[in-house]
C-alpha cells in the first residue's frame, strides 16, 4: 500500500487538525513532539503528514504531492487551485471583509478606480470586478494592511477579520462582508479517484467528529 | 540583465532524445489504435482566427489564449485545443456525406496558463473525434478507444470516470438558477464544495427534492447504482434522458469487457462549455491530472454552419510520458546506433555503400566523420556504447570489430554485404534476419517492419 500524504498548514490550524486526526485514530504522536521535522509518518495507517506554509497547501494538493490538505478557505480562494473541497471543519472561523474608515460606508462602491490594499489580491479582484462590476486598483501588501487607509496608500482594504479588535484600535471598521472563512479539507482530484475507499474512510470519520 | 537567448520561456520546453523517443513511440501507438478503429488522421493549422475559439470558457477562455494580429488587423490565436478546429473542418470542408466521420489528430496546443511546472503552455494532444452520430454506442466507442490506447501503451492501473453534463444542466434549468449562478454552481459541484453549493441553493426557489439532489451530487459516484439513486420523482425530461444515456453507455462498455476500469460520477462536470452530454476523464497513479479527457459536444459544429452531433477524446501526451515512466513501462523509442563505420584513406565510396546496405537492412549505422584515426573512432564507439565498429578500406577489405564479443573479423565488402543481405524466409517481411546484418547483434526495434525478430 502506498502512503497517503496529508499536508497541514503550519501553525494553529495544524495543531487543531492533529487533535482531530488523533481523535479518529490516526497516529499523530510524532507531530506532538517538539521538533523541526517537516515530515511525520503513521506507519500503521500508511499515512504521511507534511507541514507546509498555508499558502502552499493548495499547490501541494493540486500537483498531487499531497493527497489531502487542511487549509483555510481564504487560502483556497486566493490560490484558485483545481481540487476537491470536501469538508468544512468549522474551526479557525472568521470572515473576509472590506474594511476602511467609517465615513466610506455605503460610499466606497461609487469611488472611481477605488484603491484596495490587500494580502489577497485575487479575492479582492474577484469580489469587486466580477461580483460587483467595479473597476479597482489593487495594491498588494504583505502585512499590516490596516495601515493602507491610515497613511493614504489606499481607500479601503480587503482582509481577514476575526474579532475586529485590530481594526477598532486603528480607527477602521468593517464596511462590507465578503464571505465566511474556516478550515477546509481539500483533496487532489486524481487521488480521490485512485484511492476512493481510503480517502472516503478518513472523510467519513472526520465528518462524524464534527 | 539576464541573457534570455540562453533560456526557453516559462511553460515550454525542449524534449531531449530519450524522452523524444518515448514520446514518438507513444504517439505511434495511439495512431495505430485510432487507425485500426477506422479513424483517419487530419492536421489543422497551429493558429486560426480567434473567432473560431471564442466563447468556450473554462480552460480555453479568452485569457488563456495566445493572440496576435494578421496584416488586416484580425485577431489570430494559437490553438488552445484541436477539437474546435476539427469541428470547423467537419462543418466547412467537403469531406463526404457518409456519416459518421472518424478523425484522429496529434498536435501541439497552446495555453497561456498561470504556470509553475506542472502546467505547460505548449503540449501535445492526441485524440479522436467521431462526428455525425448521437447514439450511446458512439460515446462508448470513443471511451473504448481510449481504454484500448492505454492498454496498448502498457498502462495497467488506470481508471475512467464517466459523467453526464446534461443531467446537471437539466437540474439547473428546472431550478430557475440564473446563468451566472449556474456557472458558479457548476464549478462548485465539480470541486465537491458542499458549503458553496448550499449557499447558492439557499437563494434558489425550487423543489426541495431537486435541491437535495444537487447537494448530493458531489458524492454521487460509483457504479450503476448511482443512476438509480439519482432517478428521483420530479426530474425533467432532459435529466431523465441523460440518466438513461449514461446507463446505456456504461452497459455497452461492460459488454465490451471494460467494467473494471469504469465508474460513474454525476458530480463531475467540465468547464469548457461546449460539452452537452457524456463526459469522461482517465486517471492513473502518479499523475495528479487526468491523462485523457473527452465528451459529447452536439452544438459545437453547428456554430460553424452544419448541424452535426459529435463525441471525442484527447490524450495529453506529455502526461502519458510521466504516467508510463511512473508505471515503470520501458520505452524502446530511443534508437541507439549499433554500428560505427570508419572510413580508411580513399574509401569514402565503399564506406557509404556499406553503410547504405546495412541501413536498408535495418541496422542503425553512424559514420565516423572526424579526422582522427581508427583508435580515436574506437574510443568514440565505446563512449557512445556502439556495439561494433567496421573499418572500410579503399581496396574493398573490411575489418569488423565486435566490442561485445571482443573479436575481429576480416572479410571483403562483397562477401560481407552478401552475408548481411542474405535471402531467407524472412525476406517477405523486411528482407533480412536481423542476426545476419553483420554486426552480430539483435535489433528488435530498429528495422521498422513492425515485427520482432
Amino acid at each position: 500500500m502506498e502512503y497517503l500524504t496529508i499536508a497541514l498548514a503550519k501553525g494553529r490550524l495544524a495543531s487543531l487538525a492533529i487533535d482531530l486526526f488523533s481523535s479518529i485514530g490516526l497516529d499523530c504522536a510524532q507531530m506532538k513532539e517538539k521538533s523541526r521535522k517537516l515530515i511525520f509518518t503513521d506507519e500503521k495507517n500508511k499515512l504521511r503528514f507534511i507541514l507546509v506554509k498555508a499558502n502552499d497547501v493548495p499547490t501541494y494538493v493540486e500537483y498531487g504531492a499531497a493527497d489531502i490538505g487542511i487549509v483555510g478557505k481564504d487560502t483556497i480562494l486566493e490560490e484558485g487551485r483545481n481540487m476537491y473541497e470536501l469538508i468544512d471543519l468549522g474551526f479557525g472561523e472568521c470572515k473576509m471583509a472590506v474594511c476602511g474608515k467609517a465615513e466610506l460606508k455605503d460610499k466606497f462602491h461609487k469611488i472611481n478606480d477605488l484603491r484596495v490594499a490587500s494580502k489577497y489580491p485575487h479575492i479582492a479582484e474577484e469580489y469587486f470586478c466580477e461580483n460587483k462590476g467595479q473597476t479597482i486598483e489593487i495594491i498588494k501588501l504583505n502585512g499590516s494592511v490596516e495601515l493602507g487607509p491610515l497613511v493614504g496608500l489606499s481607500d479601503v482594504i480587503v482582509d481577514i477579520v476575526e474579532s475586529g479588535k485590530t481594526l477598532e484600535e486603528n480607527g477602521l471598521c468593517v464596511l462590507e462582508d465578503i464571505c465566511r472563512l474556516s478550515a477546509r479539507v481539500v483533496v487532489n482530484k486524481v487521488s480521490m479517484k485512485m484511492n476512493t475507499e481510503r480517502i472516503m474512510d478518513i472523510m467519513t470519520k472526520v465528518k462524524e467528529k464534527l | 540583465m539576464s541573457d534570455w537567448k540562453l533560456h526557453t520561456p516559462t511553460g515550454v520546453s525542449d524534449i531531449l532524445p530519450e524522452q523524444c523517443g518515448q514520446k514518438k513511440e507513444i504517439e505511434e501507438t495511439l495512431r495505430m489504435v485510432y487507425a485500426t478503429m477506422g479513424y483517419m488522421e487530419v492536421e489543422t493549422p497551429s493558429f486560426e482566427f480567434y473567432d473560431v475559439f471564442a466563447g468556450h470558457g473554462g480552460q480555453i477562455s479568452q485569457e488563456n489564449m495566445f493572440k496576435f494580429f494578421d496584416e488586416k488587423g484580425r485577431i489570430l490565436t494559437l490553438r488552445p485545443d484541436i477539437t474546435t478546429s476539427i469541428a470547423r473542418l467537419g462543418a466547412t470542408k467537403d469531406i463526404g456525406e457518409n456519416l459518421p466521420l472518424r478523425f484522429s489528430y496529434t498536435g501541439n496546443v497552446f495555453r497561456a496558463e498561470q504556470t509553475e511546472g506542472a502546467r505547460l503552455r505548449e503540449f501535445t494532444q492526441s485524440g479522436i473525434e467521431l462526428i455525425g452520430s448521437d447514439t450511446p454506442r458512439a460515446d462508448a466507442e470513443v471511451i473504448a478507444a481510449s481504454i484500448e490506447a492505454m492498454l496498448a501503451l502498457g498502462l495497467e492501473e488506470f481508471h475512467v470516470e464517466i459523467g453526464q453534463v446534461a443531467f446537471f444542466n437539466g437540474l439547473v434549468s428546472q431550478s430557475k438558477i440564473s446563468k451566472d449562478d449556474a456557472a458558479v454552481l457548476c464549478e462548485r459541484v465539480d470541486n465537491k464544495d458542499s458549503i458553496g453549493i448550499s449557499e447558492i441553493l439557499k437563494k434558489t426557489d425550487t423543489d426541495e427534492n431537486i435541491k437535495k439532489l444537487i447537494l448530493d451530487l458531489p458524492y454521487m459516484f460509483g457504479g450503476l447504482e448511482v443512476t438509480e439513486k439519482a432517478e428521483i420523482d420530479g426530474l425533467n425530461a432532459d435529466s431523465k434522458a441523460a440518466l438513461d444515456n449514461i446507463r446505456d453507455i456504461y452497459n455497452i462498455l461492460c459488454d465490451y469487457g471494460f467494467e473494471k476500469y469504469i465508474s460513474i460520477d454525476l458530480g463531475m462536470l467540465r468547464r469548457i462549455d461546449y460539452y452537452t452530454g457524456s463526459i469522461f476523464r482517465c486517471f492513473t497513479n502518479g499523475v495528479a491530472f487526468p491523462i485523457c479527457a473527452g465528451g459529447r459536444y452536439d452544438n459545437l459544429i453547428s456554430k460553424f454552419g452544419r448541424n452535426l452531433s459529435a463525441v471525442g477524446a484527447a490524450f495529453g501526451v506529455n502526461r502519458l510520458m510521466t504516467a508510463l515512466r511512473k508505471a515503470g513501462v520501458e520505452s524502446d523509442g530511443l534508437l541507439i546506433p549499433s554500428t560505427l563505420i570508419f572510413t580508411e584513406k580513399g574509401a569514402d565510396a565503399n564506406a557509404y555503400s556499406l553503410a547504405y546496405n546495412l541501413r536498408v537492412n535495418g541496422c542503425i549505422v553512424e559514420m565516423y566523420i572526424d579526422d582522427g584515426d581508427h583508435r580515436d573512432a574506437e574510443s568514440y564507439s565505446k563512449d557512445k556504447n556502439i556495439e561494433c565498429m567496421i573499418r572500410v578500406f579503399a581496396d574493398g577489405r573490411v575489418m569488423i570489430k565486435d566490442f561485445e564479443k571482443n573479436e575481429i573479423i576480416e572479410t571483403s565488402m562483397e562477401e560481407f554485404i552478401g552475408y548481411a543481405a542474405g535471402d531467407d524466409e524472412h525476406s517477405r517481411c523486411c528482407g533480412h534476419e536481423h542476426d545476419d546484418c553483420g554486426c552480430g547483434h539483435e535489433h528488435a526495434h530498429g528495422c521498422g517492419c513492425g515485427h520482432e525478430h
